[in-house]
């Protein structure tokens, strides 16, 4: 099994002297995240973020199945996360990792289990149909902060994606096309995001958004999920060095301006992206012009 | 009626305001309290309100109490340290293997320069209500994976460079708190087995009882069982040794920010009891010796 690169003693060395300087390998403040950047597809429900060069690319797609007999009045919503061997070598198909089970099992936890999207309006005929929703995500490019770019891009998608309109009559359902009727976006319930910290110093310095480098000096991680209402998803400290509890805290409120900004960031996207969408308004699709 | 944790300076405070009178208030309740009528299997969800008016919890306990807590260790000939630990049903076997040559040595993520913690947690088919084969779904791979990180920085690896140090996790039996459970009989396995560690690694749970969102008045409560939590917002805390120092912080559910100081406080009072009574159960196996 290949294994990922093991930084070099000098590089460690020098990333850990210049923290205690005060200054992070590419200059930016403690608390700062890279710049971020999040483009839609010209499908509904494909987000594309980048988080410095680490790019993660997330796919909605929507099926209509029989939802499971235990839970009759509740659609499916699945998160799968797939892990290209281009993103870095030491990814290898079918062999999940470490980092795969943990990035898997924070978003679901962070988003499907918190309830950020609201099954129970997935469900379409009780204990006969609803819809199956699935997010495929996809880690492109790998550098470091895989989950928090994960969290953003599977939220963004989830706010972005529009799925069909159906009619129900009795026992019968019909799943109308785009064009017939438009397409109704998903009752999302919050927007869980999460921010992870990296500590080192024994837990004295907490960097936001570590690079991969940043990742392998650390001694440790907290990754904190919450809304931007101040309500907290998941904390998860697996081990590593032990840090005070007043500093856990302290991390909450960071994380929360953390959030607060980048639910700002995704929703002025998302407005962008609504407004090309509806280019010329009502009017242009009134008129019998088109583009040819 | 209100009890408060609060971590002010860097200590813990469990401030407990009012309701004295009616309540004889045990901020450290006997450690082994073994009067205290064991968890029953009850068909009804836990309904918050009657714990309000009683302030006791469906087992009787105060918001502050351990279940009983039961540990024995060296109980396995075979294996280099091995430890049997009960908290309250929750039943959890532990066995240590090693320092010893790993199975793939030098490979699969392992430092050259220091020993590798492999966990493996197996559910024993009856520990739980459903007799249900769970083979390593991501749970419990989660789990894993927090036991050997946590062990990884507190176990003195560097002295067995090129080794794999294996803990084996039997649940023998599951009502709440297992990731505490798991903590703790790890904790034991591992001194049973003489692997030179910085601390004791002990952890339990915490939880807020106010389940809407507003109301000023949630008492923290501490150790919970399985119908707790289900029913709270709850968090898994270990802390090292005698310190206030969190090592493992485990919230898998949704609560608000201003909550996590109290359950983290009782959380944190509640490894420091539960650090005397495993330094107990080792003083006492040691006594054998002497």
């Amino acid at each position: 099994m290949p294994r990922e690169v093991e930084i070099s003693i000098i590089e460690r060395e020098f990333i850990q002297n210049a923290l205690q300087e005060g200054i992070r390998r590419d200059g930016r403040e403690f608390d700062a995240f890279r710049p971020l950047e999040l483009n839609f597809g010209d499908e509904y429900g494909v987000a594309d973020v980048q988080l410095g060069k680490t790019r993660v690319i997330v796919r909605i797609s929507v099926d209509v199945v029989a939802p499971p007999p235990e839970r009759k009045f509740d659609g499916v919503f699945q998160i799968v996360t797939e892990f290209s061997p281009m993103a870095s070598p030491a990814f290898e198909v079918g062999r999940p990792t470490d980092a795969e089970v943990i990035l898997s099992r924070v978003l679901e936890k962070a988003i499907r289990r918190s309830n950020a999207l609201d099954t129970e309006s997935l469900c379409i005929i009780a204990g006969l149909k609803c819809f199956a929703l699935r997010a495929d995500v996809h880690i492109v490019d790998h550098d470091g902060g895989l989950i928090d770019a994960s969290c953003i891009a599977v939220m963004a998608a989830l706010q972005h994606f529009r799925r069909p309109d159906v009619i129900v009559e009795g026992e019968k359902a019909t799943v109308l096309s785009t064009r017939e009727r438009d397409p109704i976006p998903l009752s999302i319930l919050h927007q869980p995001l999460s921010v992870t910290f990296s500590y080192y110093e024994e837990g004295n310095l907490f960097l936001v958004d570590a690079d991969l480098a940043e990742e392998q000096v650390r001694q440790g991680e907290i990754i904190i999920t919450m809304n931007r209402h101040g309500e907290i998803c998941q904390v998860n400290k697996y081990g590593g060095a032990p840090v005070e509890p007043l500093d856990l805290l302290n991390l909450n409120n960071v994380a929360l301006q953390k959030v607060k900004d980048i639910s700002k960031f995704i929703q002025q996207k998302l407005d962008e992206d609504a407004k090309k969408r509806d280019a010329g308004g009502l009017m242009a699709e009134l008129s019998a012009e088109n583009a040819r | 009626m209100t009890t408060a944790g609060k971590i002010v300076n860097n200590e813990i405070h469990l401030q407990s305001i009012h309701h004295q009178q009616t309540q004889p208030h045990q901020l450290h309740p006997p450690e082994h309290s073994d009067g205290e009528p064991e968890t029953k299997k009850q068909e009804m969800p836990l309904d918050t309100s009657t714990y309000s008016l009683a302030l006791l919890r469906l087992d009787g306990r105060r918001w502050n109490e351990l279940r009983r807590i039961h540990a024995q260790i060296n109980t396995q000939a075979a294996a280099d340290g091995s430890s049997y630990l009960e908290m309250g049903n929750t039943k959890v076997l532990c066995t240590v293997t090693g320092p010893a040559e790993g199975r793939q040595a030098g490979q699969r993520g392992a430092k050259d320069n220091e020993a590798k913690v492999e966990v493996e947690i197996g559910f024993a088919g009856f520990s739980g209500l459903e007799r249900r084969k769970r083979k390593s779904d991501k749970r419990t791979l989660e789990m894993q994976h927090t036991l050997s990180t946590a062990y990884s920085s507190l176990l003195l690896t560097h002295l067995y460079p090129h080794s794999t140090i294996t803990l084996t996790l039997h649940i023998l039996s599951q009502d709440g708190s297992m990731l505490a459970a798991c903590i703790n009989a790890s904790t034991l396995a591992l001194i049973d087995a003489g692997i030179p560690m910085s601390d004791y690694l002990v952890a339990c749970t915490a939880a807020s009882s106010a389940t809407t969102s507003d109301s000023d008045n949630s008492d923290p409560l501490l150790d919970l069982n399985n119908l707790e939590e289900q029913e709270l917002p709850f968090l898994t805390v270990g802390t090292l040794g005698r310190s206030d120092k969190v090592s493992v912080l485990i919230c898998e559910s949704r609560v608000r920010m201003e909550r996590m100081e109290s359950m983290l406080a009782v959380g944190i009072d509640g490894c420091k009891r539960m650090r005397e009574i495993l330094d107990g159960v080792v003083k006492e196996y040691g006594k054998r010796f002497s």
